[in-house]
């Protein structure tokens, strides 16, 4: 079960960096927004759901931790960012659209490893 | 994802520069930013947006549930919140007057971090817990100590641009006047 758990987070991680990593090198090569890049940010907004989705489950199934209020805010504010991001950068025209995207990707993995302090259940 | 190059989606087209994209404009106009917001003040605005929406929440929760606990520290934080808040919204106006409030908060913000961080690594015993200035920004990746420093040079472009005589590209210019920002096709 814990490996199941830890999966979702680790691969979030993994996909936040790749994504960062992409969106840099576009911005490196002068490329604007495009639609490989927004579907991207889309599958990490839908792994950021699901692992929202496994915590809300710990907390309906009883278990709570220390820093409640913490991690409820975090829970709000983590699906969020990868659509503020998406919105913000398709504002821009230039490279630095993709930049704001990889920003997003970075603040998911810093994210996870934040989530796995406030709450060690959490694995990573 | 992780292979760029195999991915040229509908909207990439192998030539680097002469990229006909769907605004169909000349690329190279897309280096001359139109307002503090746009050009790599649209990164700057972002990541100025997060450490306002973060630094506050955060120094919002700690004052309510342990105030007690480190309150230089937490005070500390909250003023950092207000000021990285005052420095995205005037970032993002981008008005003469925003972009004066912007060159003052950006200022107190590498002062406060500059102070901040000395004093933390001076007499630890005032911070049991951390303020986003801790260490200069350690926490944070030194981002808080670096961000006052791409503001402030950003912000003196900005300035230089609109002393400049008979360039009204600024936010006052004839760009924002013919309205061609509205068909832009983002």
């Amino acid at each position: 079960m814990s490996s199941v758990n830890g999966a979702v987070p680790t691969t979030i991680i993994v996909a936040g960096l790749a994504l960062a990593g992409y969106a840099l090198l576009m911005t490196a090569l002068n490329r604007r927004m495009n639609v490989p890049l927004l579907a991207a940010v889309g599958v990490l907004e839908i792994l950021l759901l699901v692992e929202v989705g496994i915590i809300v489950a710990k907390l309906t199934g009883g278990q709570r931790p220390a820093a409640l209020a913490t991690l409820i805010g975090y829970l709000i504010a983590t699906p969020i960012v990868p659509v503020v991001a998406a919105f913000w950068g398709l504002m821009e025209r230039s490279r630095w659209g993709p930049a704001v995207i990889a920003v997003a990707g970075l603040v998911a993995a810093v994210l996870m490893v934040r989530l796995h302090q406030i709450w060690p259940v959490i694995h990573v | 994802m992780s292979e760029p190059a195999a991915s040229p989606g509908p909207a990439a087209s192998p030539g680097p520069a002469a990229s006909p994209g769907p605004a169909a404009s000349p690329e190279p106009a897309a280096s001359q930013p139109d307002s503090t917001r746009t050009g790599p003040g649209r990164l700057l605005v972002a990541v100025y947006g997060l450490f306002a929406l973060s630094a506050s929440a955060r120094a919002g929760v700690q004052i309510a549930t342990k105030f007690g606990h480190a309150p230089v520290a937490y005070v500390l934080s909250a003023f950092a919140g207000v000021v990285y808040i005052l420095a995205t919204v005037t970032l993002t106006l981008g008005s003469p007057t925003a972009r004066r409030i912007a060159v003052l908060s950006c200022s107190v913000e590498l002062a406060g971090v500059l102070a901040v961080g000395t004093w933390s690594l001076a007499d630890p015993a005032s911070f049991p817990d951390a303020t986003v200035w801790s260490g200069y920004g350690s926490g944070y990746g030194f981002v808080p100590l670096v961000l006052p420093v791409f503001g402030l040079l950003w912000l003196r472009r900005w300035s230089r641009r609109a002393r400049t005589p008979g360039n009204d590209r600024g936010v006052s210019g004839r760009y924002r006047r013919s309205g061609r920002w509205r068909h832009s096709p983002w």
